[in-house]
């Protein structure tokens, strides 16, 4: 664990000392939540919509921005030039146990997962979004997306990995853009074309979306939270595991 | 006398798009504790993919190697325990400063915090980069990039040091200053195995050097043994250079060698 620990401070250090390439994972979805907004608002207006439970329309489309900040995936392009530079062979040539190389990484980048979480959350709240949930579902709420981001980033890792190319590693997670739009980002899952509604049922994006959304705009709503909690349960550990697997078979 | 390195026909194939490559192919290796030894061979010879399956940083196709008395293959953490490894690539992390990266290192070889920095503070003065400690790595030169890889290489005091061409690319001061720490962590009773291209280099640091060509050893012996041998064999009036050693060991011209081989006069 104490090895998790310090390769997990190592990395944190690397996100606090680049801050071109943290600075954009804050802004790029804050972009994307005012523009969404900005397009749709006015169709769905508060009074009138009752799937906002008497929220504003950018409540209902926040989770759509929170996942995308989650889902930059940093750790990974780091990994690639560790390779490249030979820090990563020199990681491996200590006696250093390979779980704790992939979760260190992955600890820091939910560290900054929970930060940029908050930092949105509390930027959003002067605009009249509310978490309806209370300070108990704004905690789950943070977990929640730190945990898909550690998911997503293991993910990027094994590209990572396998690839060894920054190249392939970025264009990897642009995956990420269909997930989110194969999603009910617009409209709940109901109000969606029978063959949209088929896809996103088929997309593990869809249920953190729909659980983030529910402690958004609702009491605690056990179902969607389950759902999604056991979404990230399932998927981080085929991800952690398969990240393990990968980097002990790494020749 | 202990053997620091023990290999035994040492066999690495890849499999690649273009088919099964060889890269090694039966090395047999016996490195006295405490020797400088240093391999040789030209590019893509086998060296460092040797280097690799010594330093359990690849896989061994078959064959065996020990390394301090440890099975490398069976049990690499307690072999990564017992080296310390400097590979062609000074292994940095650029964003760390030069402390930061020896403390780091210190830890994951599981020393305590306050272990770790004494242990940093005394590698910084032995390669002299106190003054520079608290930079950022990105801002070193090549000279003290390398000096700092040495360095964390040798956080946990590692019997045998595995250095991968430790002086490529480096200004002749800076080459001199490096051999010069050699010297000093030999004379500590490190065991150094080192590769390199630079054939002046193993001839003034190794006691004992190994040319691999093809992914086969084609000399072994003492630099001077390798000089003698040849002067005997072709009858030369005068002791031949380890360039002229190489050169025949490998069944390279000059002309062929330009561009594969850098030699230098330090």
């Amino acid at each position: 664990m104490s090895q998790v620990w310090v390769l997990g401070q190592r990395a944190l250090r690397e996100a606090l000392r680049t801050p071109d390439a943290l600075l954009p994972t804050l802004f790029i979805p804050l972009f994307f939540l005012v523009v969404n907004v900005g397009q749709a608002a006015k169709i769905f207006p508060s009074g009138s919509t009752p799937f906002l439970e008497g929220q504003n329309y950018a409540a209902f489309q926040l989770p759509s921005s929170l996942l995308l900040a989650a889902s930059f995936g940093t750790a990974a392009l780091y990994l690639v030039e560790e390779i490249e530079g030979g820090y990563f062979d020199k990681l491996r040539a200590a006696p250093v146990s390979r779980t704790a190389i992939v979760l260190g990484r992955l600890f820091a980048e939910a560290a900054k997962s929970v930060t940029i979480t908050t930092v949105m959350v509390l930027l959003a709240l002067p605009f009249g979004i509310s978490i309806a949930s209370g300070p108990l579902g704004f905690l789950l709420l943070i977990v929640l997306t730190a945990a898909w981001a550690v998911v997503f980033a293991g993910f990027m890792q094994l590209i990572a990995l396998k690839t060894r190319s920054a190249a392939a590693t970025n264009s990897g997670g642009l995956v990420f853009f269909p997930l989110l739009f194969l999603t009910p980002s617009f409209v709940p899952r109901d109000l969606l074309t029978r063959p949209m509604e088929i896809a996103a049922s088929f997309n593990p994006v869809t249920y953190i979306m729909e659980a983030l959304r529910s402690l958004i705009l609702e009491d605690f709503a056990w179902a969607p939270l389950g759902r999604g909690f056991a979404v990230v349960a399932v998927l981080g550990t085929v991800m952690v595991a398969l990240n393990i697997r990968m980097i002990r078979s790494y020749d | 006398m202990t053997l620091a390195v023990e290999a035994e026909r040492l066999v690495k194939r890849y499999g690649g798009r273009g088919g099964v490559v060889e890269a090694v192919r039966g090395v047999d290796l016996h490195v006295d504790a405490g020797e400088v030894f240093g391999f040789l061979g030209p590019n893509g010879a086998g060296k460092s993919t040797t280097v690799k399956m010594l330093t359990t940083l690849m896989s061994i196709t078959s064959g065996s190697a020990r390394v301090a008395g440890v099975d490398v293959a069976a049990d690499p953490d307690a072999a990564r325990r017992r080296i310390g490894v400097a590979l062609q690539e000074a292994g940095l992390d650029p964003r760390q400063t030069g402390r930061e990266l020896l403390v780091l290192q210190a830890r994951l070889f599981g020393s305590s915090r306050a272990q770790a920095v004494e242990r940093a503070q005394e590698l910084l003065e032995l390669v002299d980069l106190v003054e520079a400690a608290d930079r950022r790595i990105k801002g070193y030169s090549g000279g003290m990039m390398r000096r700092l890889d040495l360095a964390s290489a040798l956080v946990h005091e590692p019997e045998v040091l595995f250095l991968d061409e430790p002086t490529t690319g480096l200004d002749p001061a800076s080459r001199l200053t490096v051999w010069d720490e050699l010297r000093r962590i030999n004379g500590r009773g490190t065991t150094i195995f080192l590769t390199t291209q630079y054939l002046e280099e193993a001839d003034q640091l190794c006691d004992r050097l190994a040319i691999i060509d093809g992914g086969r050893i084609v000399r072994e012996g003492t630099p001077g043994e390798l000089k003698s041998q040849l002067q005997e064999r072709r009858g030369l009036t005068a002791e031949p250079t380890l360039d002229e050693v190489f050169l025949d060991a490998t069944g390279r011209t000059r002309e062929r060698l330009a561009g594969e081989v850098q030699e230098v006069q330090a």
